[in-house]
């Protein structure tokens, strides 16, 4: 019996579909390795896992794959996930980069999907801005614990970001208020707190949306989703801001900003081979600049 | 080489339908499609869509030998569209159907007139030319406007769910 044949429902050629997408996880921390466990286990074939951070004592109490030994050898979180892949399916093609996420945009660019699971703010503006100018769907998630009086909120969401569609602006995860404040507060935030299982709730609901994405698994029309995750009631559910936006095209993304704006066709005369070689110079010197 | 042209699910629905409308005496419909361009560094062109128009009805000749004729100012207005933001401009019509549409002989030939024409506004970018299936397109994109043009190899739609199609003829 294949090992997939539980999850037949999916579509008849789902488990080819899985196999030859690649998915790039950004940020392989408490939601980042839900994920990969996850779409290990649902069978997706290529990986490209990005974070710069190694493991800390402090991140055994969520993050997945991490062990104490992992801690002790302050290992790369893009290596435990690595290996979490790898033991459910040997095979897989994982690709990983120890750096931000901003020193591999042409890795990121061949994904067929991205899923963010970065901490600030700012960074998930920017991953999804890279997104919509690269036409890739972006699944974005994030959560936060707030003191409210005596009590803690936890709460989180789950965007599936795609092209025209509402952002993380249109919904109001993003706003420039948010932006400036973190911008103030930058270096001074502290330890932030986070827990384990709304992680995995959050991350549980962005795997539905990649498998709604790739697989034909159900009819029901979806250009994008926004879920909130409310830890303290236990209820995922709609949120009232995605109902009220409707079919609104985002004005936040303007198309023109699509590809590469010093891309010329002439520095390319010789064909193919001149195109690529032209876009490795373009890439030395992005990451030059990147560097600075 | 390859050459990918990836659209917006919202994008593709609209130039469908918008395709579908019938005209007063052209027998087909025409658009322009906008596109940016990414080199990747494994090789070939990624193209991305960014705005597409119709071409307006009173830019249509009426030249019953051929599906749609378009005018000057039809031309223009395209070639205005991809010139504000240095844009590959793409040609676009249907041809209804199911799966994989070829060009006609009819089409290959108009593009080869039209088509390297657009260099003479916009020599940065590749132009070409789609056709269309009600599942499926093929597309033309030349790099120079004295060199062949190479096929398209393959369309992304960036929808849900996201669909692989059409390409090489």
């Amino acid at each position: 019996m294949n090992w997939l044949s539980r999850q037949s429902f999916l579509g008849p050629n789902s488990a080819k579909i899985l196999k030859s997408a690649r998915i790039g996880i950004v940020g392989l921390g408490g939601g980042g390795s839900h994920i990969a466990q996850q779409t290990a286990h649902v069978g997706i074939g290529k990986f490209l896992l990005i974070d710069p951070d190694r493991i800390e004592n402090h991140n055994l109490n969520r993050l997945v794959g991490g062990t104490a030994r992992a801690a002790w050898r302050r290992a790369r979180k893009v290596k435990i996930a690595r290996q979490l892949i790898k033991g459910i399916q040997p095979r897989a093609d994982v690709e990983i980069v120890c750096d931000v996420w901003q020193a591999a945009l042409d890795k990121l660019r061949e994904c067929d999907v991205v899923i963010g699971c970065v901490d600030s703010f700012g960074e998930r503006d920017q991953l999804e801005r890279f997104c919509r100018q690269n036409l890739l769907p972006y699944i974005d998630i994030g959560m936060a614990v707030t003191a409210v009086g005596p009590e803690y909120l936890v709460a989180g969401q789950a965007l599936l970001s795609m092209p025209d569609e509402p952002c993380l602006r249109c919904v109001g995860v993003v706003t420039d208020e948010r932006l400036e404040e973190e911008a103030r507060n930058y270096g001074d935030a502290g330890e932030q707190p986070q827990v384990v299982w709304p992680n995995g709730a959050l991350a549980s609901v962005a795997v539905g949306f990649l498998m709604q994405l790739l697989t034909p698994w159900h009819a029901a029309p979806l250009s994008g989703a926004f879920r909130e995750y409310d830890a303290n009631t236990n209820t995922v559910r709609e949120s009232p801001k995605w109902r009220t936006l409707g079919a609104r095209k985002c004005p936040h993304h303007p198309s023109n900003d699509r590809g590469d704006p010093s891309f010329d066709i002439r520095l390319c005369s010789d064909g193919g081979s001149g195109v690529k070689r032209s876009a490795a110079l373009w890439g030395r010197i992005r990451k030059i600049f990147s560097r600075s | 080489m390859r050459a990918e042209l990836k659209i917006a699910g919202r994008m593709l629905a609209e130039i469908r339908s918008d395709l579908k409308r019938p005209h007063t005496f052209a027998h087909e419909r025409v658009g322009f499609l906008t596109a940016g361009i990414v080199a990747p560094p494994s090789g070939g062109l990624l193209l991305l869509s960014r705005e597409y128009a119709p071409v307006d009805d009173e830019d249509y000749l009426d030249e019953p030998g051929v599906g749609a004729m378009i005018g000057s100012d039809g031309m223009r207005k395209g070639l205005q569209m991809a010139y504000r933001a240095r844009s590959a401009l793409l040609h676009v019509h249907t041809h209804g159907g199911r799966g994989i549409p070829r060009f006609s002989g009819i089409d290959i030939r108009e593009s080869r007139k039209f088509v390297p024409s657009f260099f003479n506004a916009i020599p940065q970018s590749p132009h070409g030319a789609v056709v269309l299936s009600n599942d499926s397109a093929s597309g033309l994109l030349w790099l120079g406007p004295d060199r062949s043009p190479i096929a398209v190899t393959g369309f992304v739609r960036v929808g849900v769910p996201l669909q692989r199609f059409g390409g090489l003829q």
